[in-house]
């Protein structure tokens, strides 16, 4: 029965479902109508408070009729809507209409990994002092811990220009889709989100040790992927960003 | 791997890593040093003021940009940043 009604809320070319009735007959299709149209409009109001940036790109009308879309091909499975809007950029990468704006889709993970760093476990971040202590030879095996609300977006188009400027200014200022793709760096070191603008080669650097890489092993990778790749920029931004949480050595030390 | 190219990436690494450690001269968090209040810029509901532990009015400004509403900024960019209503401003404003 709740199986019944709720597959009929979420889909509208379904019947008003049987057990449905009130004083004015049984099946009253207008009233159900009315209660399936809050559904979806509560969930919308999910998402636009979830994509702002995305809201504010392409306007409430396109933003609303876009994300019932979503809603119907995707209903939430979990009863938490803190979860809700995970598929949101893969859907909006498919979704025809908003072809002609190909950087969308990346703009929404950078969202959707705010917030999922707005969300995620707390951890406090080591300071630079917490990590002087390491001996010289132990470093190229060192391990870091990065904070549960780290994660790495990485876009051919310059997605964090485009959600800086339209999440932050009264006005939006002019970005050059041409001026190449950049990639940005999201965690809550404290109570605040933080999104940085990751240097040349990070991605593949942080990936790596976010996979448990030893230092020398992610510097490999990322000197690999980008010759322009600098360590002590990108080790030196990672413990000011607040991202590491701890490290330990192969068969020794652990903080 | 040749020994001593191992040798040389390893003192690469170690060099860099403590070359990183000296860059990061306030390491963590910004501290309420680097900050100022600047008023007139806070989002409704979006206020960081407070006065002293256990009592807070953060999160209390009623309009988008309340004059007498502050928000920590990094030190120096209170003046720049940019609201409809002009620039944010170290001193109390009456607006909108």
């Amino acid at each position: 029965m709740q199986r019944v009604f709720a597959r009929s809320v979420l889909d509208a070319a379904r019947t008003v479902p049987d057990g449905v009735t009130s004083h004015t007959g049984p099946r009253p299709k207008r009233r159900f109508d009315v209660y399936r149209n809050n559904v979806y409009v509560s969930l919308i109001d999910v998402l636009a408070g979830r994509y702002p940036v995305i809201l504010r790109l392409v306007g409430d009308d396109f933003f609303r009729a876009a994300a019932r879309c979503f809603v119907e091909a995707c209903p939430p499975r979990s009863p938490v809507l803190m979860e809700y809007g995970d598929g949101f950029a893969a859907f909006l990468e498919e979704f025809e209409p908003a072809r002609p704006l190909p950087y969308l889709s990346d703009v929404a993970r950078l969202e959707w990994a705010w917030n999922r760093a707005y969300h995620a476990a707390d951890r406090q971040p080591l300071s630079a002092d917490d990590l002087a202590p390491i001996a010289a030879e132990d470093v190229p095996r060192l391990v870091f811990e990065l904070l549960p609300s780290v994660s790495v977006v990485s876009s051919p188009y310059p997605v964090f220009s485009i959600w800086s400027t339209n999440i932050s200014d009264v006005e939006v200022e002019p970005i050059d889709l041409a001026s190449g793709g950049e990639d940005a760096l999201v965690v809550r070191p404290h109570l605040e989100v933080e999104v940085r603008r990751l240097p040349h080669g990070a991605v593949g650097f942080v990936s790596a040790l976010a996979e448990g890489a030893c230092l020398a092993a992610a510097c490999e990778r990322a000197m690999a992927e980008s010759p322009e790749f600098d360590l002590q920029t990108n080790i030196a931004g990672l413990i000011a960003s607040g991202a590491i949480s701890g490290y330990r050595l192969p068969g020794g030390t652990e903080i | 791997m040749d020994k001593s190219v191992k040798t040389a990436s390893t003192l690469a690494v170690a060099g860099a890593f403590a070359a990183a450690l000296t860059m990061v001269a306030t390491p963590g968090a910004v501290s309420a040093a680097d900050q100022e209040k600047c008023y007139g810029i806070a989002k409704k509901g979006e206020n960081d003021c407070k006065a002293g532990p256990g009592t807070s009015c953060a999160g209390t400004s009623t309009v988008d940009y309340q004059g007498n509403a502050w928000k920590l900024v990094a030190k120096g960019t209170c003046t720049t940043v940019k609201t409809p209503h002009g620039p944010g401003s170290l001193t109390e404003l009456k607006r909108p």
